[in-house]
């Protein structure tokens, strides 16, 4: 092929400059996109990162763990287990039909609440189910349906379940506490969470660790001064109480009188912490703690230490009770039997209206208000617990004579349980209330002084005979031990007026020589037949107590008791109000 | 010194150099796919959440178009200008039959690609191939016509508002681009009337204006990237976040896979924003080394034309400068684009992002381009070709 003659034919000529100049203008314009990067990856890169940086940097919090709450002897009654949340972004979700159904039966939910929860309501946002274990949530995520997450956390348990229910009390889903020793410690169990710069993919997947901002600080244990056993004993016996007499509710508090530390504190009825989807408020009540009731007789110890400490009367003074009637304006006071003159220590015994209303009414009435308030009625007993009544003690000042009279036996008052067992301590201690604990007291026991040693040495003889067979609650009877304690029967104030509906109970402490154990007990409408507190308040009592001695190895004070009887003529007159 | 020894260029039968740096693109184009396509593919129910769909598929794309590469490399230059023109009509009718409902496989608005039983194709890229030839052999045959606006200029004009007309219909603003570089940049280096060529570039500046003017989607497009940071969740959504890959990848890159804008947050990252991802992750050096890489291959390809030129062979040497200029503007285009320095055109990274067709068209020219240094060497050895 002649080259020349091609060129020729063609008359192409392809100039050096074109080529030159083209390719030095695509050279420049990579040169210009080297510099550009230049400037976007050094000059400028501060800026782009701070922008990278808003879109998915992220802080996030590192939940702390929740601290275990323990009994005294450290069994656990409240622990933190890992759990996963499921939660789905309602525009992201795809799923095919066999994944619904898959999926639907590891959330053991219904399909079509599935897709209702899915579709339904508004935002994107929706938590499918929360407090999963830790394995369902793999394998729900092993499905790998879109648009479908899961969020770590905790899961509280409570190995009890309904015994320790109220007293421990449960969290919410974001593990803050709602009820009981979960709310009312909150500050030291819920710790802090952490936090930590992380940086997120658009699905929100953590992709890397930044940067520690916070450590999370694990909430601390707390101990309980509650006995497990102890528990489980009262919440067993409240439950058969409860049962055998046909009664709306009821409640037991368990003291160790020389610390001042509650050993049980029960109710019911009651709930199971675990599964609270169908709770309802009655359930929820601590009622030992958030109820309060007319004490009725349980009341009349402190009307006569009272009388006993202004030095009118002693424990052989004969009060004159008039046939077991007596006047006031236009009301009456009546006793159950009628007697024409009991000694102190007999009305307590007999749980004598007229007797406890008639040295009453020898009293100023600044006197009884002084000691109601020293034990504690009419004040919150600041345990920390949610919800605590304070009770109602009107100022003595607007005290009518027929109230003062009244109120020497217990109505016209208002306490809770735990308010009652708490002043007893009083009785127990030789004069000085006791400062009440939840948690487990290591250091010595707070207490104040109420009323004299010589005093609440007589009281607590008195308390003593109450369950002697001429006594009201002979059922309340512990063998191998002295025991004192007094029943209470108030009727109850429906729509302000007393309705036949009752209120029993009884609070007691043993070994009368050296009291190591309080138990107050109280049934709420019992409606089997019986509702004086020394028939169906006093036997939970005494099993229990007995229980309770044996279990803490408390010697007994009483070995020639061990063949007691009850006489049957009294069991069915055994009787106060 | 033995005289005659050939010289050092001429020892070796083909320019391992550029083979070399092709290679070298298509293994990081490799790997940084892999790397950028992982978090979407995982996420991605139609690929069925495999980590590696994309990366396979590319490793097979690479595998098939080097083997056709090697076919092309055994075909004589002039087998390819004389069939230059039948190659146009087919890609012509390639532009068609994807316009035809039924064929046209249609993905994000625009229908680019042609449903085969094996696999899609998408005519517009093999169209670029198509023209190049065409444009070499027009000028080479209209030599003698290269002053003259009404027979240089217009035939080709015409053939051009064609395709044009055809690639809008898709629409494949991006490929009409690339193809009126390639023409027009061969009709200039094949010596067109400069006046002519102004002429030209006064008629693409018109009509881009006329574009922009009467489709307000394009001008929305053309305009906000001068400020992307005026709607970063909008309109610039995209953009931001590509500015942000390379504002993270700094001087040495955050490493290899730890990019985090690949994480779902940029839209086609292991396609046509694939140099942000490098930027990310290989950092300032790791750009640098691409440009760099693409710039030996752009100077190869206009070399080999020039000695293709000073050889007389004339459609060999616009062959081969057009490749250079193909393969220069889709890069700077793609790579203009990452950087926010043009609108947003659906143009790939030649050799590095994914595609089959792509990737098959950008091989087959440079494997065209090793002949046409081939033959070239071939002749300087004294060797009939």
């Amino acid at each position: 092929m002649n080259v020349g003659a091609k060129s020729t034919r063609l008359h192409l000529k392809l100039e050096g400059w074109r080529s030159r100049t083209l390719l030095l203008l695509l050279i420049g314009a990579f040169v210009g996109l080297g510099m550009r990067a230049v400037y976007l990856q050094s000059f400028n890169s501060g800026f782009l990162q701070q922008k990278g940086d808003e879109r998915y940097s992220r802080v996030i919090e590192m939940p702390a763990s929740r601290g275990i709450i323990r009994d005294r002897n450290g069994q656990p009654l409240a622990i933190s287990t890992p759990s996963e949340s499921i939660w789905a972004s309602r525009e992201d979700v795809e799923m095919k039909p066999e994944q619904t159904r898959a999926l639907a039966s590891l959330l053991s939910l219904d399909p079509a609440e599935l897709n209702q929860r899915l579709n339904g309501g508004r935002g994107n946002f929706v938590y499918l189910k929360r407090q999963v274990t830790p394995e369902t949530a793999q394998e729900i995520m092993g499905l790998k349906i879109s648009g479908l997450y899961d969020q770590a956390g905790y899961h509280r348990a409570y190995p009890k379940g309904e015994e320790t229910a109220h007293l421990v009390g449960f969290t919410d889903a974001d593990d803050h506490g709602q009820e009981g020793v979960e709310l009312a410690f909150q500050s030291l169990l819920g710790g802090a969470a952490g936090a930590k710069r992380v940086i997120k993919d658009r699905a929100g997947h953590i992709i890397e660790d930044v940067e520690s901002i916070r450590v999370a600080r694990p909430g601390q244990d707390v101990t309980l001064s509650v006995d497990g056993r102890i528990q489980h004993l009262a919440y067993r016996e409240l439950r058969n109480a409860i049962a055998l007499n046909h009664a709306k509710a009821g409640a037991v508090v368990i003291l160790d009188t020389q610390t001042g530390e509650i050993l049980a504190l029960a109710n019911y009825p009651d709930f199971d912490p675990n599964n609270r989807e169908h709770l309802t408020g009655t359930q929820l009540r601590n009622r030992a703690i958030t109820d309060t009731f007319e004490p009725g007789s349980t009341l009349k110890p402190f009307t006569i230490a009272t009388a006993l400490e202004t030095g009118k009367v002693t424990p052989n003074t004969v009060i004159p009770t008039t046939g077991g009637q007596m006047t006031i304006g236009p009301a009456v006071i009546k006793d159950t039997h009628a007697s024409n003159g009991l000694t102190v220590s007999q009305v307590i015994q007999h749980s004598s209206n007229v007797g406890a209303a008639r040295i009453a009414l020898s009293l100023p009435p600044e006197s009884m208000w002084n000691t109601f308030t020293d034990v504690g009625f009419g004040q919150l007993p600041k345990l920390g617990f949610p919800g605590e009544a304070g009770g109602r003690v009107r100022p003595f000042k607007t005290w009518r004579p027929i109230e003062q009279a009244t109120m020497a036996y217990g109505n016209g008052i208002s306490v809770s349980l735990i308010q009652l067992a708490r002043a007893y301590t009083i009785f127990a201690n030789g004069g000085s209330l006791r400062t009440l604990s939840l948690t487990k007291v290591t250091g010595p026991a707070q207490s104040r002084t109420v009323i004299s040693a010589q005093t609440a040495h007589q009281v607590s003889d008195m308390l003593e005979l109450v369950v002697k067979p001429e006594g009201t609650a002979p059922a309340a009877q512990v063998r191998g031990y002295r025991v004192a304690g007094k029943t209470g029967t108030a009727h109850k104030v429906v729509a302000g007026r007393y309705a036949n509906l009752y209120v029993a109970s009884f609070v007691g402490f043993a070994p009368a020589s050296n009291p190591r154990v309080l138990i107050a007990v109280m049934i709420d409408e019992p409606s089997g037949g019986r509702y004086y507190g020394g028939l169906v308040a006093a036997p939970v009592f005494s099993l229990l107590m007995g229980n309770v001695l044996q279990m803490l190895s408390i010697p007994p004070d009483d070995p020639n008791s061990g063949d007691f009887q009850i006489p049957a003529s009294k069991t069915g007159a055994a009787e106060d109000t | 010194m033995n005289p005659f020894s050939t010289p050092r260029l001429l020892r070796s039968e083909y320019d391992l150099t550029l083979l070399w740096t092709v290679l070298a693109l298509l293994a990081l184009g490799v790997v940084m796919v892999y790397s950028a396509s992982i978090a979407t593919a995982e996420a991605d129910r139609h690929v069925g959440y495999r980590s590696s769909y994309y990366f396979v598929r590319q490793l097979l794309f690479v595998g098939l178009s080097l083997g056709a590469g090697f076919v092309v490399f055994q075909i004589k230059v002039d087998v390819w200008q004389k069939w230059a023109p039948y190659l146009f009509g087919v890609g012509l009718l390639g532009l068609i039959l994807v316009l035809i409902p039924g064929l046209g496989h249609e993905v994000n608005g625009s229908r680019r690609w042609l449903s085969l039983p094996i696999l899609n194709l998408q005519p517009s890229e093999f169209m670029k191939f198509f023209v190049l030839l065409y444009a070499a052999d027009y000028t080479v045959r209209k030599a003698a016509f290269m002053h003259s606006l009404k027979r240089g200029f217009v035939p080709m004009f015409m053939v051009m508002v064609l395709v044009g007309a055809l690639l809008l219909r898709e629409p494949d603003f991006g490929a009409l681009a690339v193809m009126t570089a390639i023409a027009a940049a061969i009709l200039f280096l094949g010596g067109l009337n400069w006046r002519l060529f102004l002429f030209l570039m006064v008629i693409l500046a018109v009509s881009f204006v006329l574009l922009v003017v009467l489709s307000p989607y394009r001008f929305n497009r053309l305009i906000w990237f001068w400020n992307p940071w005026a709607d970063p969740f909008g309109k610039g959504y995209q953009l931001t976040h590509a500015l942000i890959a390379f504002g993270r990848g700094g001087w040495l890159g955050v490493g290899l896979g730890a990019s985090v804008e690949k994480q779902l947050y940029l839209p086609e990252a292991h396609t046509d924003f694939l140099l942000a991802v490098i930027a990310e992750e290989l950092g300032l050096v790791g750009v640098v080394l691409t440009i760099g890489l693409f710039v030996f291959v752009v100077w190869r390809a206009f070399a080999i034309g020039n000695r293709a030129a000073s050889m007389e062979r004339y459609f060999a040497a616009l062959t081969a400068q057009g490749i250079g200029v193909w393969i220069a503007v889709q890069t700077i285009v793609n790579m203009g684009v990452n950087m926010g320095l043009l609108p947003t055109k659906g143009l790939t990274l030649p050799l590095l992002s994914y595609g089959g067709s792509g990737m098959m068209t950008n091989v087959l020219a440079l494997a065209l381009l090793l002949r046409i240094d081939y033959e070239s060497r071939q002749m300087m050895r004294g060797q009939a070709t």
